[in-house]
């Protein structure tokens, strides 16, 4: 129960109460029309948005894992990485389709 | 707990000599740029999305980062700089409501947003509170700088057989004045491209340490094991201890500190301000926050993980009796060699010098635009020439520095007393963003939010946070999640989650009762003592603050004092302010962001998404207002006469330095060719010969 308020409820209670702002946020600015996804530019911003919150809710987790001895530590990065480079490649891909 | 004096060698002096001198040398050739208030404060809104990115690394690294994130990562490891891993939640908010309401509505600073959404008064209440925000801010820099070079210091100069000791104070003063004499002559510019240099350094050097102390240890592998596991955990534990749990954190940074560092940290918006347009805004804070921060929370916290595990491993290196707020020095001294630790210590000095600039011309800013200029209209002194005006403008921006830099040094005394730079600035987060972050977040997000709203959060929210300060037992422990409350320094972070509650209920409460205002306030404007009872209110709620303030009588009293304040404030704004929703709305929320782009272009604007042009560019005499295009760029950029365009030189490298905005004028037929006046070439910086990129704006 110890290690739980060190690992997973400080994870819980962030990604909680963050993902409900966040996503209160992502609401709030679409239904007020400043983030207009009839807009081609708007629409590659929500990948970015929804890609940021699920990249660091994997960066907490696995290094949550790694710190438990779950997984190793040099699982992060190569993990994190590949993300990153699917992230950059599907933006590519999203300004090309755009702009066609 | 253990503390040092001496450490390093006449090399690293030397070494962090040459650097300031190469620093401050490349801000002053960029300082040359600045040639009036916008350059100054803005840098003329022109530049490219991976300078500011590079640029805000040095603001929000520098900024007492290396110091206080070591501290803690050495007391708890790597759950330390999680703060940096929090900002993603409210970009949306920031992206989609914040920035292009600032950059649209052409506000320059963050009071003037409350004089054009609210009124004037709210202006003037949030001038104040964002002056201490702000003067607060720059003593926690001052606080670290000073406690940075201490252990560096021997304990006493010896000048003239005189004995000088060397104390916190008296090296926090020298600092303020070198960063003073910075800051005056160079301006915006300047420590833009300064903290561009700066951004890649800090990143180099915190990383190059990381690998040192990897190196020294033997290995990752070996520092990995070393490390007790919870301290590699990334997030704190949930409610323990008291000076560093996961849940106050949470709200004193990832809720309080990110709304305030992204929405009301004027530092950071005039950077974002200074960006060519809105996307290019989206562009550097995105990557900033998904790629950089989480480099950046390496950076800074690295030296107390590896004070740790080399504490673990040999104790009589690094003793864990270690004073926190020293570790990163005495780290970087054991393993990085002479002239190396020098560079180091060069690096975050300069950093930390950075972030203090950054906000000394922030306030300076603030100091300008809503204080000096409105003083002056007020005065009836405005003269009559623009150029002279903004001749007596820029000087007096330069007296605001050098005030502010002397008022930000005076702000160090209330902070020197916490354990730690981290305490210290976690209570100053709590204490001091709440008011004005429920006051931007509602007047940005929520229409119905009034000036009898607003103002009453600014009284009535700091009335209740003063109460909670003074009784924290009783108001702030119901939200404490658990936190055993320190005496010393009672809830340091968690008191953000009450003092947001408080502001934000007094918000709420105050707008969703408008009507009932409306109602009370008609009925007295037909009685014939209308402005007896007016000032019967003014003065008695100006009492009952007062009553609060300074703790005149019980707890009983003052509750009661702050619920009549509650109800008293609204009813006297509701009186004076003249308020129309629908006119002070118009552009200024995130549900009108069209109408904000409307009025910023002046007229309708044009989404057609066209394609960037190369152009050659002649001078030649005309409207300064306007560029003139040939026919088939402007098919091209699917652009019409009137939209809003942005010419920047080719070399993408410059990063928009040498660029312009204007509009489109009519076309001619010289295709591959912009015309441009003479002033236009001069104020944009270009160079005979040189292409340029065209882009339409919208």
């Amino acid at each position: 129960m110890e290690l739980f308020s060190h690992t997973w409820l400080p994870f819980i209670y962030l990604y909680g109460f963050g993902g409900i702002l966040f996503f209160l946020g992502i609401i709030i600015t679409v239904k007020a029309g400043s983030f207009d996804l009839n807009r081609i530019t708007h629409k590659k911003w929500m990948w970015v948005l929804l890609f940021g919150f699920v990249w660091y809710l994997m960066m907490h987790a696995l290094m949550t894992w790694a710190a438990l001895g779950i997984i190793s530590v040099y699982t992060v990065p190569i993990v994190l990485l590949g993300m990153a480079a699917v992230f950059i490649a599907v933006t590519l891909m999203l300004k090309r389709i755009l702009k066609a | 707990m253990q503390t040092f004096h001496n450490i390093g060698t006449s090399t690293d002096w030397i070494v962090m000599v040459v650097y300031f001198m190469v620093i401050m040398l490349f801000g002053s050739y960029f300082g040359r740029y600045t040639k009036n208030t916008s350059d100054f404060f803005f840098g003329g809104r022109r530049f490219s999305w991976w300078l500011i990115t590079m640029s805000i690394v040095a603001t929000g690294v520098g900024s007492h980062s290396f110091v206080k994130y070591s501290a803690k990562g050495f007391e708890h490891g790597i759950s330390s700089s999680m703060t940096y891993l929090n900002d993603w939640f409210f970009i949306p908010f920031f992206m989609f409501g914040w920035l292009p309401i600032i950059v649209y509505s052409k506000v320059r600073s963050i009071p003037e947003y409350f004089e054009k959404r609210f009124s004037p008064s709210a202006r003037f209440l949030a001038t104040i509170l964002l002056l201490l925000y702000m003067i607060g801010y720059i003593g926690i820099g001052f606080l670290t700088l000073g406690k940075a070079v201490i252990p560096m210091l021997p304990e006493a100069f010896t000048i003239f057989g005189i004995t000088l000791p060397v104390t916190l104070m008296g090296a926090i003063i020298v600092i303020a004045i070198i960063t003073g004499i910075y800051i005056t002559f160079g301006g915006q510019t300047a420590v833009i491209f300064t903290d561009l240099l700066q951004g890649f350094i800090l990143l180099f050097a915190g990383m190059l340490l990381f690998f040192f102390g990897i190196t020294y240890l033997g290995g990752f592998d070996i520092f990995w094991n070393l490390l007790p596991m919870e301290w590699k955990l990334p997030l704190a534990d949930f409610n323990q201890p008291s000076n560093f749990n996961f849940v106050g954190i949470f709200w004193q940074d990832a809720i309080a500190g990110s709304i305030g560092f992204l929405f009301m940290n004027q530092g950071l918006i005039m950077r974002f301000m200074a960006c060519k347009n809105v996307n290019e805004g989206r562009k550097a804070a995105a990557v900033n926050i998904l790629f950089i921060l989480p480099i950046s929370a390496i950076v800074v916290g690295n030296a107390g993980w590896v004070g740790k595990a080399i504490s673990v491993a040999s104790p009589h290196i690094v003793s864990p009796t270690v004073s926190p707020d020293q570790i990163f020095v005495v780290v970087a001294n054991i393993i990085a060699s002479p002239g190396m630790f020098g560079f180091i210590m060069a690096a975050l000095t300069a950093a930390l010098m950075s972030t203090v600039d950054t906000l000394i011309n922030a306030t300076a800013a603030i100091f300008i635009n809503d204080v000096y200029r409105p003083v002056r209209l007020f005065l009836k002194r405005m003269t009559v020439s623009d150029i002279e005006r903004d001749r007596k403008e820029l000087r007096a921006a330069r007296y605001a520095s050098i005030g502010v830099t002397a008022f930000g040094v005076l702000a160090v005394l209330a902070f020197k007393n916490f354990p730690t730079v981290y305490e210290a600035h976690g209570y100053f987060h709590s204490t001091l963003t709440p008011p004005l972050v429920v006051g931007i977040f509602l007047g940005v997000f929520w229409k119905r939010f009034t000036p009898a709203a607003v103002i009453t959060t600014f009284v009535g929210g700091v009335a209740l946070m003063i109460l909670g300060a003074r009784y924290p037992g009783i108001l702030i422990a119901p939200f404490d999640h658990g936190i055993e409350m320190n005496q010393a320094h009672p809830y340091s972070y968690i008191r953000a989650l009450y003092n947001t509650l408080a502001c934000s209920v007094a918000a709420v409460l105050v707008t969703i009762t408008t009507r009932l205002q409306v109602k009370i306030i008609s009925i007295i404007r037909k009685g014939q003592n209308k402005k007896i009872i007016m000032n019967a209110i003014i003065g008695l709620s100006i009492v009952l603050f007062f009553v609060v303030l300074l703790n005149i009588s019980n707890i009983y009293i003052q509750c009661l004092s702050t619920a009549y304040i509650l109800i008293l404030v609204p009813l006297a704004v509701t009186y004076f302010v003249k308020y129309d929703e629908t006119i002070n709305t118009n552009g200024l929320t995130a549900g009108s962001i069209n109408i904000a782009r409307r009025l910023f272009k002046g007229d309708e604007p044009n989404d057609l998404v066209g394609e960037k042009v190369i152009v050659h560019f002649k001078q030649v005499e005309g409207d300064e207002n306007v560029v003139h295009f040939s026919n088939e760029e402007m098919t091209t950029m699917k652009a019409k006469t009137g939209d809003l365009v942005y010419l920047s030189d080719k070399r993408k490298w410059m990063g928009g330095l040498k660029s312009i905005h204007s509009v489109f004028g009519s076309p001619h037929n010289q295709t591959g060719t912009v015309y441009i006046t003479p002033s236009q070439f001069k104020h944009g910086l270009f160079v005979e010969g040189k292409l340029l990129d065209a882009e339409k704006e919208m």
